[in-house]
């Protein structure tokens, strides 16, 4: 009954269109007002110490480094190195953006900030080429979804601070899936461009990818000091946001030179506005979750879902289902921060590792990400197009059909994602 | 003039707020790997220095950063919701709904600012204001500390009612403007700057084409 | 009638020992009162998280919980820093005619004005040193980083050993002692078994240097409004439950070294009486330090309670 409640009144909330963190806050106040002896200052506490957690600072410091590198001319040199290595393949300028988007996504933590660093250099120039519009909205905002499963990911720090796994380890799980999925999404558009006979670039020699590599070369070390600073123990996974952030800031000011002192207030304010706006919904979040907990609601969905005796398989079938659908409608942090303590408690129940389990939710939110009505990507591509919604979503389809088979391949083959961090000696 | 102050105000707080977590949490980072070094002197004089409250502070200037953030938020329009349905209505039915919203996120702030308040006032302001005052406190409980930096938890709860009730503000300015001329504020995904004013294609690319 | 609702939260897994005792209190607690009070615990963290619990028991949003001693610091009751202090309990004989002595009731009494009431204290265990190089003498602490949780005690005692004492959320501890972001930490036996920290630690050095313990505390205001009736049967629940959560957790601990050096991943250090005396002699100066924080006054009276001389070191 209180389940009934609680979830109506969100849905109801929801659909007349109010901000997520709105509609969640209004629906526990409302419940707890009249349904519950809890006090309601427990409300404002809780919006404080809802993001009052260390791990979660990665995602403000994750999205500072981000906006440093996408102002700072990174990911510009990232395209040209990219264009460089693989621009002479079929498709070339679209091979180009797969390829950027993974060097990109290994040094941002959020996909639609990577389909916007790649999607404004990168789409531009394949419409000049005379690529069709279709092709490069497609290639520019699946690949972008990288930028969530490739590490770091805002996504997965969620997802870890949710469910109290470890950051670094989810991050390596990342790395292999991660791979794979560039190599699936290279393929499509190596078949879509030779369908359609789009151009390729010329073949570019050796010396000029070496020149290209070195322009790029700061940017790339990022990836290397994200990675390795973790691995070789020089600091959590949290502290390699901060890291990544100030070095940005220096590569951007000091190095390229492509922005002044006067564009870091604006970058920073910028970075701010974003992250408060995912922090005003992870403190929503968290009053929803607790007023969810103290009602017993999870543990009782989670009996419900447990006594369907669906086992692993069937289990991770409908755990792909409903966040599919709920991709359709909500944006990644919420799906998340609202479903993740649900479903978490059964996966544990039925012996799917946690780990694993992040890797499944991360993909679903990728794919989520270029499903409309709501896909962030989508609505990147669109801006930066200035196609329709609906153009767009058609535009996305064989990508979108890859990315299901990397789903289904992603659930049911675990080593796929655990084996790196495994080997690692991380769980 | 007021309004302009106020904006410029809050856009300097976040922005200095996250500039100087991630600061923090960076030199701390330096420092502990530094002094785990057996370099004679240096590591004597790092290990004279403590960073024990960097965790505690920076988490501290990202929660001010984020309530202050979401009321900069509402101005810029980057708060959105699953705004299918509103997107399909028209006229009256859609100005209802939109105004219905803004309204909504009014009510939360307000209430935030209510409870925000109680919250400050039970958790430690009460009795510093009571003793501050020379007076008995009454039925207040003197308040807890934070547990690295050892400041005034009421003090540091503040963030809940001021954000809140400038994001309450926001809203308002946001509900009246809707109202007076229609138009709400749009967070442009597809703008950064930097990019749409240099060269919009890599030069390679441009070459990699003519040839 | 409805039963009376008691919330029972903590941070803790259900098996741990102080989980068991949750749930063994819940047990007692229905039976002797015959249900009219009814206990749900929320074990994890699932319902408040370690910082906002007490706010959340002051508020009357939750009616029992059972901290770590630790956290009782920031809430202005600095005397409970006590249980921190190194070496000051040679073992659990010194520390139980502290707990279930007149000190422990006194220092409960310290909770009242907070609007808090002491029920019980509840031993999770004396903690053991862990590092990738064997931790024998002080020196060999010399720019460690130390993995503590939150406290200005703590911090003290690493920096009396030279090292570096970093805090750190428990969820990220494994992978930081794995990578090397801390070279060592401290924990009981249990919590270094469980969380499974001798995997990646290859030394662990049976110090038993300080103590980690909890207090079972519950919302004052709801506590004094309950029948006489239903106050004295909880009261009787909560006696024995704390005999069955301090015996598993002795228990645990026991076996939970046994455990480690069943694992053989981690060499384990039994330090010669010579090699405690002079880790003492670093550490026991941290009670002189701290006692402007702690008060004086409950410094002597734990001496005392104890018959621990800290001259008797010089
Ligand atoms: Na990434
Ligand atoms: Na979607």
């Amino acid at each position: 009954m209180s389940a009934a409640i609680l979830f109506g009144m969100l849905f109801v909330l929801m659909l007349v269109g109010m901000p997520i963190g709105v509609a969640l806050g209004l629906t526990v106040i409302t419940y707890m007002a009249f349904w519950t002896p809890v006090p309601l200052e427990s409300v404002a506490l809780k919006m404080f110490t809802g993001i009052e957690k260390f791990e979660l600072l990665a995602i403000p410091f994750f999205i500072l480094a981000g906006t440093f590198l996408t102002s700072g001319g990174v990911a510009r040199r990232m395209i040209r190195f990219a264009n460089s290595m693989v621009g002479h393949v079929t498709g070339g300028l679209g091979m180009t953006a797969v390829l950027a988007c993974a060097l990109f996504a290994a040094v941002s933590g959020s996909s639609p900030a990577t389909v916007l660093a790649i999607g404004s250099i990168l789409i531009p120039a394949m419409l000049k080429q005379g690529y069709s519009r279709r092709f490069a909205i497609g290639t520019v905002a699946s690949a972008g979804g990288l930028g969530i499963l490739i590490p770091p990911s805002i996504v997965m720090v969620m997802y870890a601070v949710t469910t109290n796994t470890s950051i670094g380890a989810l991050f390596m799980a990342g790395v292999l899936p991660g791979l794979v999925l560039v190599l699936m999404l290279g393929a499509i558009t190596y078949w879509q461009a030779r369908k359609h006979g789009f151009a390729r670039e010329a073949k570019v020699s050796w010396r000029e990818r070496w020149q290209a590599l070195r322009e790029a070369f700061w940017g790339l070390l990022l990836i290397v000091i994200v990675m390795g600073g973790i691995y070789a123990g020089i600091f959590t996974a949290t502290e390699a946001a901060a890291m990544s952030a100030v070095y940005a800031a220096v590569i951007a000011l000091f190095v390229y030179r492509d922005m002044t002192w006067r564009d870091v207030p604006r970058v920073l304010v910028d970075s701010a506005n974003m992250s408060s706006m995912l922090f005003f919904i992870i403190a929503s979040a968290s009053l929803f979750s607790f007023i969810l907990t103290s009602e017993q609601i999870p543990q009782m969905l989670a009996q419900a879902i447990i006594d369907l005796g669906l086992g692993p398989i069937g289990f991770l079938l409908v755990v792909n289902v409903l966040l599919l659908l709920a991709g359709n409608l909500m944006e990644p942090s919420s799906i998340i921060l609202i479903l993740a303590p649900i479903l978490f408690p059964v996966a544990v129940a039925l012996g799917i590792d946690p780990i694993h389990f992040g890797v499944i939710m991360t993909v679903n939110m990728e794919i989520g990400m270029i499903t409309p009505p709501v896909g962030l990507n989508l609505f990147v591509a669109s801006g930066i197009t200035g196609a329709g919604l609906g153009e767009t979503s058609r535009a996305v389809i064989p990508w979108l059909l890859t990315m299901l088979v990397f789903l289904v391949l992603v659930t049911y083959w675990p080593t796929l994602s655990l084996a790196l961090p495994q080997a690692l000696g991380m769980m | 003039m007021f309004r302009r102050l106020l904006d410029r105000l809050e856009e300097f707080t976040i922005g200095a707020l996250l500039a100087i977590s991630t600061l923090v949490i960076f030199l701390a980072v330096v420092h502990r790997y530094l002094a785990g070094f057996a370099i004679p002197y240096l590591q004597d004089w790092l290990l004279g220095f403590h960073f024990g409250w960097a965790q505690e502070f920076a988490m501290i200037c990202a929660v001010w950063m984020a309530k202050f953030g979401a009321a900069y938020g509402v101005r810029t329009g980057i708060h959105v919701g699953v705004d299918l349905l509103v997107m399909r209505l028209h006229g009256g039915a859609r100005r209802a709904c939109i105004t219905l919203g803004l309204l909504c996120g009014l009510l939360f702030c307000g209430l935030l600012v209510w409870y925000g308040v109680r919250l400050v006032w039970e958790n430690g302001a009460a009795y510093a204001w009571y003793t501050g005052l020379g007076r008995d406190p009454g039925p207040y409980f003197e308040g807890p500390l934070t547990a690295d930096l050892e400041w005034p938890s009421w003090m540091v709860y503040l963030a809940i009612p001021l954000g809140s009730a400038l994001m309450g503000w926001r809203f308002l300015e946001v509900l009246l403007g809707y109202w007076r001329d229609g138009t709400l504020p749009q967070h442009r995904v597809a703008h950064v700057k930097g990019l749409d004013e240099g060269e919009g294609v890599p030069p390679s690319v441009e070459q990699g084409a003519s040839r | 009638a409805e039963p009376i609702l008691l919330k029972f939260s903590h941070v803790v897994a259900e098996d741990t020992p102080k989980g068991k005792g949750a749930l063994k209190f819940k047990e007692l607690a229905e039976k002797y009162t015959e249900g009219k009070v009814k206990v749900e615990v929320y074990p994890n963290s699932t319902l408040y998280k370690d910082k906002e619990e007490l706010d959340a028991l002051q508020m009357g949003a939750v009616q029992m919980l059972a901290p770590s001693l630790a956290k009782f610091g920031p809430l202005g009751v600095r005397q409970f820093e006590v249980f921190d202090l190194p070496y000051i309990f040679e073992g659990y004989e010194d520390l139980h005619k502290v707990t279930y002595g007149p000190v422990g009731k006194k220092l409960f009494a310290e909770l009242e004005p907070k609007g808090i009431k002491g029920l019980a204290y509840w031993d999770n265990g004396f903690k053991v040193f862990s590092a990738n190089r064997p931790l024998r003498k002080p020196e060999d602490f010399k720019g460690l980083k130390m993995r503590i949780q939150s406290s200005k005690v703590l911090e003290a005692q690493m920096r009396a050993l030279g090292a570096i004492p970093q805090v750190m959320a428990f969820s990220e501890v494994y992978q930081a002692l794995q990578t090397g972001v801390v070279d060592g930490t401290e924990n009981p036996p249990s919590n270094l078994y469980t969380q499974k920290m001798h995997e990646v630690q290859k030394y662990v050095t049976l110090s038993d240097h300080g103590y980690l313990g909890y207090a079972v505390i519950v919302n004052k205001r709801f506590w004094d409004g309950l029948p006489d009736e239903v106050r004295a049967a909880l009261e009787k629940a909560m006696e024995e439950a704390t005999v069955y959560a301090n015996d598993i957790a002795a228990e645990e601990n026991a076996k939970a070294i046994e455990a480690v050096k069943a694992a053989g991943t981690s060499e384990i250090i039994t330090l010669s009486a010579e090699e405690k005396l002079a880790l003492k002699k670093a550490l026991v100066p941290v009670h002189e330090q701290m006692s402007g924080r702690i008060g004086r006054s409950v410094i002597e009276e734990v001496y005392q309670a104890t018959g621990f001389d800290p001259k008797s070191l010089r």
